[in-house]
This record gives structure tokens, sequence and C-alpha cells, in this order.
């Protein structure tokens, strides 16, 4: 394990930011760390990169306790802060050669991580420019490229993509998952498309615990509700194909809606059972005609709206993923 | 060592980055020789060799210089937020604090050893005033307080600066710290009435000796043993937040 969270609590006089959470990182994961504003996400990325204390719990990276191997800690981490604080008055690659240097760089290896990251992150054309005449996508890209200089183990990036526009974004999040061959990265974000598509697992935090963990695919299927499949077929009365439709096994709702001279079949089954198939050898069997038929997903927008909702009271649904 | 050495670069650099520098040096350079030629000038007759008067004219606005340039030097990094990113780094405290006083009092001197040719120039317009006239040691000895001086204001300034995000309360308790150094004898003197005790802790009497020439190196002792001590207690300050 690379990272091992042991009941970590975080209070801010008396007050519970981070309230007695676990959890652990394997090696080359990518790990998305999800929760609405004040849920404890920067607290404990924080607390991860050493630059806070925590009130109780133990938290390691690599095997090194953040609170009394400080400095083997802050070797092996590479830390975007929320707010990419950047000394604005040097030039891109004096800022990144200090902070190589304050990382333990020196001499060609320097230069060449430096060249490295100024192109990972596309900088290249902006490496002689002053930070603070950049705009906020380019000081984003600054702060990757510094907590890449040192080809940490363990990468914690805290809102890495906001501010930027949605090329960047793209550029941001395919580096990411390119990072994911060498690197470990734990991921806060608010943009959860990005998280869905770029992270092997989810947490999701809430009011200071850990209310989801799993794969993104998982945490959705583990979704309370029933599936809905679509079909847009013609051929068949309405009555007679929600007639048909309704005797197929697991299928418990039907409803057509005619749309012109097609008609918008909506199924829905019980959680656990794939239907399209189903569906598609009825409308086979009685020779209508099929233009669409598609499972209408759910993401992990719904995940997140259903484990962080104020008033659900749903308490831990899905904490599938915990033991791993 | 080496993190020290790119702390200590790095913060000097941050000093002449930014027109504030310039400004600094150029006004410093005016006030302080101007106050130097206008007392020599006033009162031609006073038996006080030109090094004294030099001296106190430069530890007059020395506190302000100390002032500008310690309010600065973490309440900026607090308030940018870059001290997250300097305290996530494989540095230790011990190092981020004595680069910083390292930049922050090299660049002090930077700034006032121009001063010194003020006196130069007094000779070479003064129609009385000859070259034999300055004091070498005097001078020199004077130098050597002047930076005494000089590191234990920047290490009080250091410390003050550590206690607060914002620069100008920064500056404000900075410049009250600064002078509260320089005036500790004659408080030690209001408090106990005089004595033994307040003649070793007075600064501007140590300044006055030094710059005649005379060389007393129990004030070295002071003023080495009390920078140490800001920076120790600064240490601990930035320390304290990993365990507070």
């Amino acid at each position: 394990m690379i990272v091992e969270v042991q009941n970590l609590t975080k209070r801010y006089h008396g007050k519970a930011a981070v309230d007695d959470i676990s959890f652990d990182v394997k090696p080359r994961e990518i790990v998305g760390f999800l929760g609405p504003n004040g849920a404890g996400k920067t607290t404990t990325m924080q607390i991860l990169a050493g630059f806070l204390p925590a009130t109780g719990g133990s938290v390691k990276v690599a095997g090194f306790d953040v609170f009394s191997h400080s400095l083997e800690v802050r070797r092996r981490i590479g830390y975007l802060p929320e707010n990419v604080p950047l000394y604005t008055d040097m030039r891109v690659c004096e800022y990144l050669r200090f902070r190589g240097r304050l990382k333990g760089l020196g001499g060609a290896r320097l230069r060449s991580r430096v060249s490295a990251v100024l192109e990972d992150g596309g900088l290249t054309d902006v490496h002689r420019q002053i930070i603070g005449s950049l705009s906020r996508g380019f000081r984003q890209r600054v702060g990757l490229a510094d907590s890449l200089l040192a080809e940490p183990e363990l990468l914690i990036l805290d809102e890495p993509t906001v501010g930027l526009d949605p090329n960047q974004i793209r550029q941001i999040r395919n580096l990411i998952r390119s990072l994911g061959d060498r690197h470990t990265v734990l991921l806060a974000s608010h943009i959860l498309h990005e998280v869905e598509m770029v992270c092997n697992r989810v947490l999701i935090i809430n009011r200071g615990q850990i209310v989801a963990s799993d794969s993104p695919g998982k945490l959705v299927g583990l979704l309370r509700g029933n599936r809905r499949v679509v079909a847009v077929l013609r051929g068949g009365t309405p009555e007679n194909v929600q007639r048909l439709l309704t005797a197929v096994p697991a299928v418990v709702n039907v409803s057509c809606e005619p749309q012109g001279e097609w008609l918008l079949c909506t199924c829905e089954s019980q959680k656990n059972s794939d239907i399209c198939e189903d569906v598609f050898r009825v409308v086979a069997a009685n020779g209508w005609t099929l233009r669409e038929l598609r499972e209408e997903r759910r993401n992990l927008e719904d995940v997140f709206a259903e484990v962080t909702a104020e008033d659900t009271g749903n308490g831990l649904p899905l904490n599938g993923g915990m033991a791993s | 060592m080496r993190n020290f050495l790119t702390l200590w670069a790095r913060e000097l650099a941050a000093c002449f980055l930014s027109p504030v520098a310039y400004v600094l040096m150029v006004v410093f350079l005016a006030v302080t020789s101007a106050t130097f030629v206008l007392e020599v000038v006033q009162n031609p007759v006073v038996d006080q060799p030109l090094t004294v008067s030099l001296c106190e004219a430069i530890v007059v606005w020395l506190t302000i210089l100390v002032t500008v340039v310690c309010m600065r030097l973490f309440a900026e990094e607090k308030r940018s937020g870059t001290l997250e990113t300097l305290m996530t780094v494989p540095v230790t405290e011990t190092q981020i604090v004595l680069g910083k006083y390292a930049g922050a009092l090299s660049f002090l001197l930077l700034v006032t050893f121009p001063v010194v040719l003020t006196l130069l120039l007094l000779v070479v317009v003064s129609p009385v005033l000859q070259l034999s006239d300055i004091d070498g040691g005097a001078l020199l000895s004077g130098g050597l307080i002047l930076v005494m001086v000089s590191s234990l204001l920047v290490a009080v300034g250091l410390l003050v600066s550590l206690l607060t995000r914002n620069q100008i309360i920064a500056a404000i308790c900075c410049f009250c710290a600064v002078w509260c150094v320089l005036l500790f004898g004659w408080i030690v003197t209001l408090i106990s009435g005089g004595g033994i005790t307040a003649t070793y802790v007075t600064v501007t009497d140590h300044i006055r000796d030094f710059s005649r020439g005379i060389v007393d190196t129990r004030p070295l002792v002071l003023y080495v043993a009390g920078s140490a001590l800001s920076l120790f207690a600064a240490v601990r300050v930035l320390e304290s937040r990993r365990w507070r």
C-alpha cells in the first residue's frame, strides 16, 4: 500500500473536519477523491502532504508516518494545492529550477527533468514568461509540472482542472491518465465526469466521513432504483407492444409513447438484470422495426447526489469497496 | 546546506525582482545621507568623529528599512499560500528560516553599504576635511556593530513576520519590536533605575562606542545570542504548525 490512512480525525476548534476516516491506496492506482465543498477533501490532502497535523489516527505514505517521518514522506510526494500558489515574480523555468533544487535534483538531472515537465505540461512556449503574466490555465499547468518534477511515487492533486477551458481539461485529463503508469495519483475534483473517466477508484467524502469507496462502475451499479431500457420502434400498436414487453421476465413496468410514427417504449427492470437482449428478442419475434435500443445509464453524478444528499439519511449504502 | 543556499538565493532575488527594492535603495541612501550631512553641517564644532554621526544616521533609518524588508518575509508567503508548497518539499524548517534570514540580511547590508560612500563624498566637497581625518579602524568597527545590530533586528523582524499573515500588521508589529530592541537599555534603566545591566544592553551606547573605534566583545556576544534566540524561536513557531 502506498497510502494507509487509519482512523484519521482532524478537528478545528472542536469541530471535526475529518471524522475517523480510513482508506488505502495501492501503487499505480488513480483514486478520485470526491465530496461537496467543506466535506474535508482539502484537509485530508493537506494532512497527507504533511502540511497539517492530524488530531488523531495514523497516516502512512510508502510506509512512512507523515508526522514522525515528514521529510521521507515529502521526498516521495508531489503536491498540487487547491489554489496553485506560485511565486508570481519568477519566470516559469526559474521557478521549476528552484523547486527542483529544493526537491533534491541537481545538474544534468535537474535540466532534463525541467525540460521534460515543461513538455508534459505544454509549457515549452511560455517557459521564459513571468508566472504573474500567465493565465489561470497556464499557472495550473506550472503547478502540475512542479508536482511532477521529482517523479514522486504519490501525486496529490487538489482540483487540478479548476479554471481550465474544455481543451485544457482534456489535455490535463490525458496527462493524469498517462501518469497512472508511473505514479499513484490521488485526485480531488468537482468534475464528476472527469473522475469517472480517469480514476480506477472513487472515494466520496461527506461531512468528514467516507460514504462511498469503489470503482466508478461498481458504484453506479450499487445505486438504488431500477434500470431503464429505452426502445424506439414501429410496427405494433401501443397496447400490444406494452402487453408483450411487460410479459418479459424481470420487466416491472413499461410505458409507451407515440412519437410521430415511432413508439418510444421505456422498460424498467429490477436492479441487477439486463433486459436489453430480451427486449430485442420480443421486437424481432414480432417483426417490428427497431430504430434505437439503449440503456439509460446512471452515472457518478447520480451516485454523488445520492450519497451526499443532506436529508436522505441513507448512511453508508455504497461502501462496497472499503475492504479493498 | 544546498537547500539553504537555494532558499537564500531565492530570497535575495525576490527582493530585487520587485521595484520596491530599487525605491528602497534610493530613498534610504537619500534620507540617510541627508540626515548625516545635515548633522555634520549644523554642528561643525561638536567634537564627535564623523563615523559616529554616520552610524547614528544609518541606525535611525535602518528601523524603517528592517520593517519594510521583514514584513513580507513570511506574511507574504502565508497570504499567497506559497508557504504550503514550501512546507511540502523536503526542506527543514531550520533551512527555511535561515535561508530567508540570510536573504533578508544580505539585502539589508547591500542597501546600507553605499551610504558609507557619503563619507567620502563629504571629504571631496568639504574644504576643511581631509581623507586622513577619517579613522579607518573606527569605520570598520562601526561597520561591525551595524552588521551586528542589523542581524539582531532582522531576526526579530522575521519572528514577528511569522506570527501573522497580514503584511500591515506585520509591519506595525515589526516596527514596534525593532524600536523595543533599540530602546531596550533605556527601558531597563527606567525599570531598574540604571546599573550595570542597563549599560550592557543599551544598543545606542554600543553603536557610539564601536563607531568611535572601541571594540568590546561583550555586546557582540549579546547580538549573536539575541539573533540566535530569535531564529530558534522562529524555527519553533514554524515547526509548531506540524503539531498544533
